[in-house]
């Protein structure tokens, strides 16, 4: 059985994930081709923190999350989750049975609040529905749904309404009560808030941040808006086509990027600030994200790094640790990157 | 055809909008879309529309396209001018869809880029088809000269390999490829007006910062205004000389983009500016927010449609009278009876 002892990996983590990837077979102009989604991506996310996954679209971050949540089958790799007894379980090695318990410990919260919920369910039967399957009676979940509407800042009343009756942030809302309805420990949170409006995507960032202190979760954020994730995350990785570029503290990787992907992304995000448009300082980067099916050689990004070298093209980077943090580039040391003022 | 009641446009103005007013029959009653909108665009400038979902911000420029839904239903009152080269009024809100002048003017002096563009482009034939069957009809020239031109604009908006990417299919381009050949579209006939509905909201930064450059580009070498909207504040400073904000249906501030972003007069800028998280600000535990939520569109609120979730609102004034314009130096005004009298909550 895979329920490893409660040393397998450090007290303060939750999960961890080692060498995870994902391959998927794909029709091309020539016949099958094999497309690397996630290639050996490894990390750790800690209790209690927010761990943000950023990268361009395409790059694996959706993948990532299915994975760790057992949404899809590892090609290769393993994830290991901390249980609420405190034992450490393989769940890349258990079966869908022995798995069912444990899921509950595991959420997910989508992008898209229109098609994740049932048109013909009330709240009531959305929100209640996880625990039905978990064997809860009918005044159990009417009096857990009661709560957890409120939690989400909905009233109880709404419990007999179907979706289409609210707007998109209340039906994030109510993805966000369903989440919380088996007391989680985690939740990936995918794009969760992209599709809002600013003030409504900041009333749910302050809710997810409330409810992570009341219920002590713990979030995988993934999300495209930079600024976001440096508001939410403690850590974060940077992904590019499939793998972990850079992976550290937000606020270092904010302040100081030693991958030159990363600089380009922070470089990229138009800020709220005519006078810097002006300063002209920004930096667009150039062409495409290449295909997964048949990524460049060596670094894969290395057909855009303004700083790439012919070892570039020829050697992939190992991610390696440099200054408390790691990072796949050759020249991590070296390079002197822009980062955001402040 | 222009219209007596009006005083005429500067020469520098393009596009004139005033009271322009349009609801929605629907089975639940009438929605209020846009409520005595005005505002304007001159020659060679970019206006930027923010504002949330919902508070009429494409049904506008619908109307100025004349593309409204058939249950909609426009004020009397409210008039749209146009005069693209200086020397004609056009009273566009006079017009139907389908009218000669509008089937002229759409895809031939207005340009449209959408927010999707798998909608705006058709899936059965290539950019080029796409791009040639517009140029054709609006320059009545044949099809040689047609594909000269797709194949001029897809290098102008900086695909790579033209002469190949005019034969291809939507789907044979990522999105950003795709919403550049959009892009290709919207400027084939030289428009001195492009609209933007948000071109860049379903791309990443990076792609979004490629076609901001390129409109930017475009705009200098084509000397064309741009009307853009977005919710994203980042995208507006990146590219707006003048900024109206909408909020149910009606424009609550307008001014330049350093007053909208340095002084801000409307309560309503000022909590939307306050409510994005910022790149290296240091880090504040909560997001300020605007309490409660848009009201609904069917029960606009009596007096400002703001006052239900504004910090500084009189109920005795506030919910009961609708506020006047008030007007400030370089062309600022904001919809507020307290607007320059509070505090600017800018940066
Ligand atoms: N079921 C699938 N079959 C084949 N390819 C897939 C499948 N799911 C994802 N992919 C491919 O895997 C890669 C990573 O996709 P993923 O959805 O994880 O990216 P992402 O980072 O979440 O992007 P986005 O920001 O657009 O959501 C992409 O090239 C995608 O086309
Ligand atoms: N054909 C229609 N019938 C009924 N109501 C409509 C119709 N078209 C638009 N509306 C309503 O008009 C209002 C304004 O819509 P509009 O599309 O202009 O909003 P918007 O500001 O562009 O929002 P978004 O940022 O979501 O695109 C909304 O309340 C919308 O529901
Ligand atoms: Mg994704
Ligand atoms: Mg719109």
């Amino acid at each position: 059985m895979s329920v490893l002892p409660a040393e397998a990996m450090p007290a303060e983590v939750l999960v961890r994930v080692e060498g995870l990837s994902k391959h998927f077979g794909v029709k091309t102009g020539s016949g099958q081709a094999l497309l690397r989604a996630v290639d050996d991506v490894s990390f750790d996310i800690r209790k209690g923190e927010t761990f943000g996954l950023v990268g361009e679209s395409g790059s694996g971050k959706s993948t990532v999350a299915r994975l760790m949540l057992r949404a899809y089958r590892l090609t290769a790799g393993r994830v290991l989750f901390r249980l609420s007894d405190g034992t450490v379980a393989d769940i890349s090695a258990l079966d869908d049975r022995a798995m069912r318990p444990i899921r509950r410990e595991m959420q997910m919260i989508f992008q898209d609040p229109y098609s994740s919920l049932n048109p013909r369910m009330t709240l009531r039967d959305l929100i209640g529905e996880p625990m039905s399957v978990h064997g809860a009676t009918r005044a159990e979940i009417d009096a857990r749904v009661a709560e957890l509407l409120a939690c989400v800042g909905l009233r109880p009343e709404y419990a007999g309404r179907y979706p289409h009756a609210f707007s998109g942030g209340q039906r994030q809302r109510i993805g966000i009560a369903r989440a919380l309805a088996l007391s989680p420990a985690l939740i990936a949170a995918d794009e969760a808030v992209s599709a809002l409006d600013v003030s409504v995507a900041a009333q749910n960032i302050n809710l997810l941040q409330d409810l992570q202190e009341q219920f002590d979760l713990t979030y995988l954020f993934i999300t495209h808006d930079l600024g976001m994730v440096e508001h939410i995350s403690n850590r974060i990785a940077v992904m590019y086509l499939g793998r972990i570029v850079e992976l550290g503290e937000t606020e270092e990787i904010f302040a100081r990027p030693m991958h030159p992907y990363t600089e380009a992304l922070l470089g990229a995000v138009p800020q709220p600030d005519p006078r810097k448009r002006r300063s002209g300082r920004r930096q667009v980067l150039k062409g495409e994200v290449p295909s997964a099916v048949n990524p460049p050689s060596g670094c894969a990004f290395h057909p855009r790094c303004p700083y790439a070298t012919e070892r570039c093209a020829a050697e992939l980077p190992a991610l390696r640790e440099v200054g408390g943090r790691q990072v796949r580039c050759h020249f991590a040391e070296e390079l002197a990157l822009q980062g955001v003022e402040a | 055809m222009s219209n007596p009641t009006l005083p005429p446009m500067p020469s520098e103005r393009l596009l004139d909008l005033r009271d322009v007013q349009v609801g929605f029959a629907t089975r639940d009653g009438r929605v209020a879309a846009v409520n005595s909108v005005t505002y304007h665009v001159d020659r060679g400038e970019v206006l930027g529309i923010v504002g949330e979902s919902g508070s009429g911000k494409s049904v506008t420029v619908r109307a100025i396209m004349r593309l409204l839904a058939k249950n909609a239903v426009e004020g009397a009152g409210g008039s749209i001018r146009f005069n693209p080269d200086g020397d004609r009024e056009l009273l566009l809100s006079a017009e139907h869809k389908n009218s000669r002048l509008m089937r002229e003017i759409r895809g031939g002096r207005i340009g449209m880029i959408f927010q999707e563009p798998m909608t705006a482009l058709s899936p059965v034939h290539t950019v080029g088809t796409q791009i040639m069957r517009t140029v054709m009809l609006h320059r009545k020239c044949g099809r040689t000269e047609a594909r000269a031109r797709a194949v001029e604009l897809l290098g102008k908006v900086q695909l790579p390999n033209p002469e190949e990417m005019v034969d291809r299919y939507p789907h044979q381009m990522s999105g950003g490829m795709r919403q550049r050949a959009m892009i290709a579209l919207a400027l084939c006939c030289d428009p001195v007006l492009l609209i933007a509905d948000e071109p860049t909201t379903a791309l990443d930064v990076t792609t979004e910062a490629q076609i901001l450059d390129l409109l930017k580009s475009l705009q200098d070498e084509l000397g064309m205004a741009i009307i853009f909207i977005t919710h994203n504040f980042g995208v507006v400073a990146d590219i707006a000389d003048r900024v109206a904000v909408m909020y149910l249906g009606r424009i609550v501030e307008t001014g330049s983009v350093d007053d909208i972003f340095y002084a801000p007069k409307h309560p309503y800028t000022q909590a939307l500016l306050q409510s994005i998280p910022r790149l290296g600000q240091a880090r504040v535990r909560r997001l300020k927010t605007i309490r409660g939520s848009v009201p609904d569109p069917y029960n606009v609120p009596k007096g400002c449609p703001f006052h239900t979730r504004c910090d500084f609102a009189d109920a005795a004034l506030c919910g009961t009278e609708l506020p006047p314009r008030k007007a400030f130096a370089g062309d600022q005004s904001a919809l507020c009876h307290f607007a320059g009298e509070l505090r600017e909550a800018g940066q």
